[in-house]
């Protein structure tokens, strides 16, 4: 984990604005090798997008090449609603840089298949390579997305029924009325973070800094799903002064130190050198056992931390031997019948069902 | 409406592009204030567009971006009172296809001064100057296309219908009584006034006229049961008569101040409909900011008592854009002669004036220096209000989704140390019909 502390919100938003133009840049992303980026909304990542405007219209930076995929999305809302993700992101960002909006992936809450729309959502990220670098801000409660608190630390892309206090929170939006606010979301999982190459999260204000000191100091807790974050291998959450104040002092002053070193060595980045650059992603091979382990319903209990680490695809270490993984195979496979190979699980259709369904 | 109507493409995009035109970096005026935010314009439909939506449904990115470096954009204006323009005065009797030419001419000049629709004006005349010339001065709709220029959006007839003591230049052997419609239908030609085809408006728009003389006052309803804008001007009217033609449907007053009573403390006449003593509507009002027909102190007591009915006219003769000198002028039977000296018109050996030879964005600039008004209150004079006056709120006079891309790009300049405004393009349906 790296915390980066700036004194001010601005210095911060800057910080991470920057660090994402490095990261294109050094990416250098064409039509057929873009850069995956997924995308935060809320009041967090304003300056982030402020920030990332200006070097657009400064000429720093292009977007030509960059694929988008946005956390969560109200259902039941009007797409172009005023408070509706989709004109979030229109307003703060798309509508002033030049993404194509063929590139530009969020989730729809007025989809007639919800679920259907969801499994088609982690699909598409999945078509699209991956997610090189996953932009967050948190909730109060420390929730990435709509995780919200007891969210399954294995969820994928699924609708989510809002808490009560998300609910009355958001009313401010919609004329103070709780009815017109919407009940339901669609949101990327935390499991769907977690696979992403990077992530990237800011945390502003006093308001979060229970939440930064919960994710940061304590363990792994689906009370605080951003804690999950702990399980990823490249995450960085930067944050200003006010958002630390619940952190202990030498937990601060550690972070602090060590971001002195790392530049004084003129080792700010820590990202392997291959995932900055994004090697080619290796063509998977989609069997039935991977088709498993990216469902959104645990078919098999398995051990949690075996699944979260496996989030990040192992090549991406080069010193790595390119070793296939163990795939155990059956006798019926060997002995080659026909009919039996076809058959995989007694009955299809119903683990079908299981697959399309919707975690927690 | 005929803006309702599927229309045919107003302007055939360049390079086969998609004629999706976006503005940055600029200063949109919204409501009482100006925003700095982008606007989409399409020139196949010539219509604003929904940017968002455009982008989320149609993947569309613009064809062109035009960064206008933080200056002004606002829709284009809307002139309700011009008589004539670069040497051609609407109140001309021509054979048709002459007529028809140099309206044509105006249109295409008249757009370069920031005005994209306007209702041509025709002063007092004999029947058969408003039945020959009315038909090509009607509202060109969706026929119109950008390059056209500025656009009719009906005409409008200041007389004959006026009052003999508050005649101004209007010559008072042409001048009449109406007592019933027919006497309207008579003297306008029927076709011109009232239309069959609700698909093809009349091609009257606004009506001014004295509601004391005759039976006008009852016949007001009958004027604007047929979209056509009632507007009390050159009159004797009193408060009361005033406040009755207002009950009866009169939204508009045309040149306050001008051509009728003055103010009194006992009886304040048109103006005093302004005061919404008895809760009637109170009704738009024009306003010629030139600096001759009203002290600057005036204007701004016009403005303060209404505001969200004060509308900057020109009433520019023919002369606008023609050196000084004595003009010519056809008045019925008498031919005078105007002398125009600056932007002064007066009529020769008197001292009456006779209309202005101004441009609209001058007014607005002037209404600047003397008003102190913001200068999204005086764009709102030409542009929002005129369009809410006429009824065509959404289409014309604003920049929202969906309504016409008629635009104007001012720069804020400084001349002789005062505020100025400055026409540096104008677009019209979404294509640009004039840089500076
Ligand atoms: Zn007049």
């Amino acid at each position: 984990m790296r915390l980066i502390i700036r004194d001010e919100s601005e210095a911060a938003s800057s910080y991470v604005a920057n660090y994402i133009i490095d990261r294109i840049q050094h990416f250098n992303p064409t039509p057929t090798h873009p850069f995956v980026l997924g995308l935060p909304t809320g009041s967090s990542p304003l300056g982030v997008y402020k920030v990332l405007v200006e070097k657009y219209k400064a000429g720093l930076i292009s977007f030509e090449n960059v694929v988008t995929f946005n956390m969560d999305e109200y259902v039941g809302i009007p797409r172009d609603h005023s408070e509706s993700y989709h004109s979030f992101m229109w307003k703060n960002f798309f509508s002033h840089v030049n993404v194509n909006p063929n590139n530009v992936h969020i989730l729809n809450g007025n989809a007639p298949n919800l679920e259907a729309e969801c499994v088609e959502y982690e699909a598409k990220i999945k078509r699209a390579g991956g997610i090189d670098l996953f932009l967050g801000g948190i909730g109060e409660d420390g929730h990435i997305a709509f995780n919200e608190p007891g969210s399954s630390l294995a969820s994928r892309t699924r609708v989510k029924t809002l808490a009560y206090d998300t609910i009355l929170a958001n009313s401010r939006f919609f004329e103070n009325d709780i009815e017109k606010v919407p009940k339901m979301a669609l949101t990327v999982g935390v499991q769907t973070v977690l696979e992403s190459r990077e992530v990237v999260v800011i945390i502003l204000g006093a308001r979060k800094a229970s939440a930064l000191q919960r994710c940061i100091e304590q363990g792994v807790n689906h009370m605080w799903t951003l804690s999950s974050l702990q399980l990823h291998p490249h995450p960085m959450i930067v944050c200003d002064e006010d958002a630390t104040l619940e952190l202990q002092v030498k937990t601060v002053k550690y972070f602090k130190s060590i971001e002195l070193v790392a530049r004084q060595q003129g080792f700010e980045q820590i990202l392997p050198s291959s995932i900055r650059t994004g090697p080619p992603i290796p063509k998977t091979v989609v069997d039935e056992v991977s088709d498993e382990v990216q469902s959104p319903t645990i078919l098999a209990p398995q051990p949690m931390t075996s699944r979260l680490l496996r989030a990040t695809p192992a090549t991406e270490y080069p010193v790595r031997s390119v070793s296939p993984d163990l795939v155990p195979d059956r006798m019926a496979d060997r002995v080659g019948v026909p009919d039996l190979a076809r058959r995989l699980t007694p009955q299809p259709e119903q683990q079908q069902q299981r697959l399309a369904s919707v975690g927690a | 409406m005929p803006h309702s109507l599927p229309s045919s493409p107003k302007s055939t995009p360049k390079n086969g592009g998609n004629g999706i035109t976006k503005f940055t970096n600029c200063r949109i005026l919204k409501d009482n204030s100006l925003v700095e935010e982008d606007l989409w314009v399409n020139s196949i439909t010539g219509k604003i567009i929904r940017s968002q939506a455009a982008f989320y449904d149609d993947f569309v990115l613009p064809n062109q971006v035009i960064n206008l470096g933080g200056r002004i954009l606002s829709p284009g204006f809307i002139e309700c009172q011009l008589n004539g323009a670069f040497g051609f005065n609407f109140s001309t009797l021509l054979e048709p296809a002459v007529y028809a030419k140099k309206v044509r001419e105006v249109n295409r000049q008249l757009v370069r001064t920031g005005v994209t629709s306007y209702l041509p004006t025709i002063t007092s005349q004999r029947s058969d100057i408003y039945k020959r010339a009315l038909p090509h001065l009607g509202p060109s709709g969706y026929r119109q296309v950008a390059e056209d220029g500025a656009e009719s959006v009906g005409a409008h007839v200041e007389g004959p219908f006026l009052s003999p003591t508050k005649n101004g230049v209007h010559n008072v052997d042409v001048l009449r009584e109406a007592d019933t419609f027919e006497d309207l239908e008579d003297c306008y030609g029927p076709t011109n006034i009232s239309s069959e085809d609700s698909y093809e408006p009349s091609p009257i728009k606004m009506v001014t006229a004295a509601p004391e003389l005759g039976r006008m006052t009852e016949l007001i309803p009958e004027v604007t049961a047929r979209g056509i804008i009632f507007s009390v001007g050159h009159s004797e009217a009193t408060y009361e008569e005033a406040s009755k033609a207002v009950a009866a449907g009169a939204t508009m007053i045309t040149h306050l101040f001008n051509a009728m009573r003055p103010l009194h403390h006992r009886n304040p006449g048109i103006f005093g409909v302004l005061g919404m003593a008895e809760s009637l509507p109170r009704p738009y009002f024009g306003i010629i900011a030139d600096g001759e027909h009203l002290h600057p102190t005036t204007i701004k007591i016009a403005f303060n008592a209404h505001p969200d009915g004060f509308i900057l006219v020109t009433d520019a003769m023919h002369m606008v854009g023609l050196p000084d000198g004595a003009y010519q002028w056809t008045n019925g039977d008498c031919t005078n002669h105007i002398v125009k000296k600056g932007p002064k018109l007066i009529l020769e050996g008197s001292d009456r004036i006779a209309g202005s030879s101004i441009t609209l964005i001058e007014c607005v600039t002037n209404f600047l220096r003397w008003s102190g008004a913001t200068i999204p209150q005086a764009l709102r004079a030409v542009t929002s209000t005129p369009a809410a006056m006429l009824g065509m709120q959404g289409v014309k006079g604003c920049l929202d989704d969906g309504a016409d891309a008629d635009l104007v790009v001012l720069s804020e300049g400084l001349g002789q140390d005062e505020a100025e405004l400055v026409i540096d393009e104008v677009w019209k349906f979404g294509t640009k019909v004039f840089s500076r």
